[in-house]
């Protein structure tokens, strides 16, 4: 915007403006005055006609007296008086100095008359004059009388000399004072005309001035209230400062901030600001130079706003004489810019920072770190089960979780601190200038602060969560390898159960390095759906037919090969994979043994044994997921068996209550439960009667000794008598060899499995398998043939 | 002088609103009433020093116009004369005495500018009459006319 004009209502055409009304004054001055000039020229003159007329009268009277004197013989001088007659008859007319009469008359100047009328009667005064004169000589030289001649028109029917002389004189001086008469009243109303024009003159030049003073105001005042509006309507917003002290502050400020004028003016503006703009504004202030700032100014509320404001000098400015801040209000602007860069460097469910602007944060503090050898602290947190909550209580339970979680976490960490989402139910901590000791203590509140009861759909429920803890000890370091040692760390937190800090070695990189790797791509495998289920039958020694298989997880790596399930479940099972891996087993299983049915392949003693890791249990919420698995296959629940292993379900504890609870409530419905690895754990027989178990699985590490060792055997023996004891059915895996069935059947096992019957084949291929059936001729074979 | 311009001043402050009010609402023109119709009219010139006219005239209303020449002013009475033309002066020697002849006098217009033109309405009854100027030495010095009205 352009203010100067605003501030100068006089500019321009109000200074034209007082120039015309002082020349209208002026020229009314100067035009009155010439007028009184003239006027009292003209009086002076009619003054001085009067006399010379009246004189002339006089003339006339004593010329006549000094004919007569002569005549009688007295002394005078009748010529003199006749060439004083013609000497004032010819000034009358033509101007100049009268003839003083006596001595004593004053010689008086005259102008030369003017006007027609004036002039015809003083020339025939003049003829008159010369008529009489003439007379008079005639007289005095005593010639006829008849003999003069009559210049002036007159018919003097007088006969007597003396007469006729005065006759003369009379029309003579009658004629001087009528001129008189004339000129006198000719300037009189000379005179009032003039007086009549001055007064007109005067009068209409202070008409002129008034109007001119008139348009001058409304002008003025038109430009102020332009000015005004300008100024009180526009959304600009216009500030005067003189000095560091605000002067003028416009309407649209007062709106804009909610405050009244007392507050602004003065110190008030600058102690509104926000403290980092105000040297800002004094340097710009003090300067004068044209340039452009943002100003943040609190209004009413205690809100920022923010003002784009434009630097004008106009202290040499007289209407001004300050410093002019014309400004916008862009809050709403730099508010989005802020929303838009939050949102870019946060992470729109907890609000914390995001991995971005973790990253940035780290590398900064990294870069610091290069100059001040600072310590710094990175911690990754994961949270144990956050799978498992997720989908069995839904995704909006599993991101309020998240919320709440973060709001635990966020009440740990000191303002300076960075905490982040990085992902999922990953979150990250830095910590500026923290050793070990201050990293392992936080590690712990946060732990504890997640232990503690959380409030979830009026649910309590309580998470478990690992730390990775990684110290930089200053000087040069890279984020990434930071994070990478943090996540590794957080892997053997993981390992170690879950709900514990560990802080990174330089030991664990081997150690958990390659399981991390493993981890991604098993990630991505899940994703791609690389992960597939083969079945192994399962034999009933007695029948001889196949009475269930067991589904085994295999992975087919593009890049790996064929990965072993014993290489990659522990990964899943400390990373929490096994959670969405499980799932997908159990869905799968269900689903084709659904189809087996269906197809007639699977009779109704069939069952389909899947694994359940220990996390699985652990976590909770595995019933839920089974149920729905079934229900989703629509296979009755006697068609699905789950074998867990024993280190699951033997814990003390809360965890170790609820995977039992869990179990006994799937068995009562129908569902079929094995001892995976039995014997291998350290479960006392009181704790395993009071386990919902069907059968018993002898593990493959004794059947593989079961024909040399005795101790192998001796096992063996012991857990198949337990197991019809308490009424559960033993099933001896790995079989291999003929003999190795041989002596299982010997100990009184009633199921086997293993490569002696089958391996473990995609399911379109046991479909061959199951319509096969009998394995009759292999079971009856003498042992050690194979 | 002082004084005079003072005057004029102080007049032009007073005449200052009168001439505002003035110069607005502009110079009314007076009508004229018009004059009586009269039978005759009659042309009468006056001039230094002689006046023109008819000699003779029949009774009844008759309006004079007077028209002076100059180069000096001139009035104009008309008297009604008995036997003498000759009328009566004042002491003075120059100038008729009106006061004597007021009765015979039937007409008369004051001193005229040169170049004026004027009307004098006059109901003439036969007899005789004498128009003349009455300002000092006109009457002898010619201006004077006999008229006879049947
Ligand atoms: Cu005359």
């Amino acid at each position: 915007m352009h203010t100067a004009p605003a501030f100068r209502p006089f500019a321009a055409r109000g200074r034209w403006t007082i120039v015309a009304i002082l020349v209208t004054l002026a020229a009314v001055s100067c035009g009155s005055v010439v007028l009184s000039i003239r006027a009292t020229a003209r009086s002076q003159h009619r003054a001085g006609v009067v006399v010379v007329a009246a004189r002339q009268r006089t003339l006339a009277e004593r010329y006549v007296k000094e004919v007569l004197l002569v005549r009688a013989g007295e002394q005078a001088d009748p010529a003199l008086t006749a060439s004083l007659l013609d000497k004032s008859a010819h000034v009358l007319l033509a101007g100049g100095e009268a003839p003083s009469v006596n001595g004593d008359d004053d010689e008086t100047a005259l102008l030369p008359t003017s006007g027609r009328t004036v002039r015809a009667q003083l020339t025939q005064q003049q003829r008159l004059v010369r008529d009489l004169a003439a007379t008079g000589s005639a007289i005095l030289a005593h010639r006829p009388l008849s003999g003069v001649r009559l210049l002036a028109g007159e018919h003097v029917a007088a006969r007597d000399p003396v007469e006729r002389l005065r006759v003369l004189a009379a029309l003579t001086a009658n004629v001087a004072l009528n001129a008189a008469r004339t000129i006198a009243t000719t300037s009189d109303r000379n005179v009032n005309q003039l007086i009549t024009l001055q007064a007109t003159v005067g009068g209409v030049g202070l008409l002129i001035s008034l109007l001119l003073a008139w348009a001058l105001v409304a002008t003025t005042r038109r430009q102020t209230a332009h000015f005004r509006s300008l100024v009180t309507s526009s959304t600009d917003l216009v500030m005067v400062f003189r000095g560091a002290r605000c002067r003028y502050v416009s309407q649209s400020v007062l709106r804009m901030l909610g405050r009244g004028e007392g507050e602004l003016l003065g110190e008030g503006f600058s102690g509104l600001l926000h403290p980092d703009d105000r040297a800002h504004l004094a340097a710009m202030l003090a300067s004068g130079e044209p340039a452009e700032l943002v100003l943040r100014i609190l209004n009413r509320f205690n809100e920022w706003r923010h003002l784009d404001a434009h630097v004008t000098d106009l202290r040499h400015d007289r209407h001004v004489r300050g410093i002019v801040l014309n400004a916008r209000d862009v809050s709403e602007r730099v508010r989005l810019e802020e929303e838009l860069t939050r949102q870019a460097f946060h992470d729109g469910l907890t609000g914390l920072a995001n991995r971005a602007l973790f990253r940035d944060r780290l590398d900064q503090a990294l870069a610091r770190s290069v100059r001040s050898q600072e310590l710094m602290s990175v911690l990754l947190v994961d949270l144990d089960g956050f799978k498992q909550v997720n989908d069995t209580l839904g995704h909006d339970s599993g991101d309020q979780l998240l919320q709440a979680v973060a709001r635990r976490f966020d009440e740990v960490v000191r303002p300076a601190d960075t905490l982040a989402r990085l992902g999922g139910d990953e979150f990250a901590l830095l910590l500026d200038g923290a050793g070990e000791a201050q990293a392992e203590s936080v590690a712990r509140r946060l732990i504890e602060s997640v232990s503690k009861p959380l409030e979830l759909d009026g649910r309590e429920l309580s998470v478990n969560a690992s730390v990775g803890v990684v110290v930089h000890l200053g000087g040069h370091g890279e984020s990434d390898e930071l994070i990478r040692h943090a996540d590794i760390a957080m892997y053997a937190a993981k390992d170690a159960g879950g709900g514990a800090h560990r802080i990174f070695r330089a030991s664990m990189a081997q150690e958990y390095g390659d399981m991390l790797e493993l981890e991604h791509e098993l990630r991505d495998a899940i994703e791609r759906g690389e992960l597939t289920l083969h079945y192994q039958p399962e034999i009933d020694l007695n029948s001889r037919r196949v009475v269930g298989v067991e589904a085994l997880v295999r992975w087919e790596s593009p890049r790996r090969g064929l990965v072993s399930p014993g290489e990659f479940i522990p990964v899943a099972e400390a990373t929490g994979l096994i959670m969405p891996l499980g799932e997908i087993v159990l869905r799968d299983a269900c689903r084709q043994t659904a189809q087996w049915r269906r197809d007639g392949l699977a009779g109704d003693s069939f069952v389909t044994w899947v694994n359940l890791s220990g996390r699985q249990l652990s976590a909770g919420g595995v019933s839920d997921i089974v149920r729905h698995a079934l229900d989703e296959a629509g296979l009755p629940p006697s068609f699905l068996g789950l074998e867990v292993t024993e280190t699951a379900i033997v814990p003390e504890g809360a965890a170790g209550d609820r995977a039992r609870a869990e179990l006994q409530e799937l068995h009562d419905q129908g569902v079929r439960i094995a001892i995976d690895d039995f014997g291998t754990g350290f479960s006392s027989l009181g704790q395993l009667r009071r386990f919902p178990i069907d059968v018993i699985k002898v593990d493959r590490s004794f059947v593989q000794g079961i024909e040399h060792d005795a101790r192998d055997a001796a096992i063996t023996a012991n857990l198949v008598t337990l197991a019809h004891a308490l009424g559960l059915l033993a099933i001896a895996e790995g079989i291999e060899s003929g003999g190795q069935l041989a002596s299982v059947r010997e100990l009184g096992c009633d199921l086997a499995q293993g490569f002696l019957f089958a391996r473990p084949v995609p399911a379109d291929e046991l479909g061959k398998v199951l319509a096969d059936g009998d394995f009759s001729s292999l079971i009856d074979a003498p042992a050690g043939v194979g | 002088m002082w004084r005079a311009r003072a005057h004029i001043e102080l007049a032009c402050v007073a005449v200052t609103a009168a001439a505002l009010c003035l110069a607005l609402s502009g110079c009314g023109v007076a009508t004229r009433a018009g004059a009586q119709p009269a039978a005759r009219s009659v042309r009468v010139t006056e001039r230094d020093f002689r006046i023109s006219g008819p000699r003779t005239l029949t009774a009844g209303n008759v309006r004079l116009d007077v028209e002076n020449q100059g180069p000096d002013q001139h009035e104009l009475l008309v008297a009604r004369v008995g036997g003498s033309a000759t009328l009566p002066l004042r002491s003075d020697g120059l100038t008729v005495d009106e006061e004597r002849i007021q009765a015979a006098e039937v007409g008369s217009l004051e001193p005229g500018a040169p170049g004026a033109r004027r009307q004098l309405n006059l109901r003439l009854a036969p007899g005789r009459y004498v128009l003349f100027c009455n300002m000092s030495g006109h009457y002898l010095g010619g201006m004077h006319l006999d008229l006879v009205v049947r």
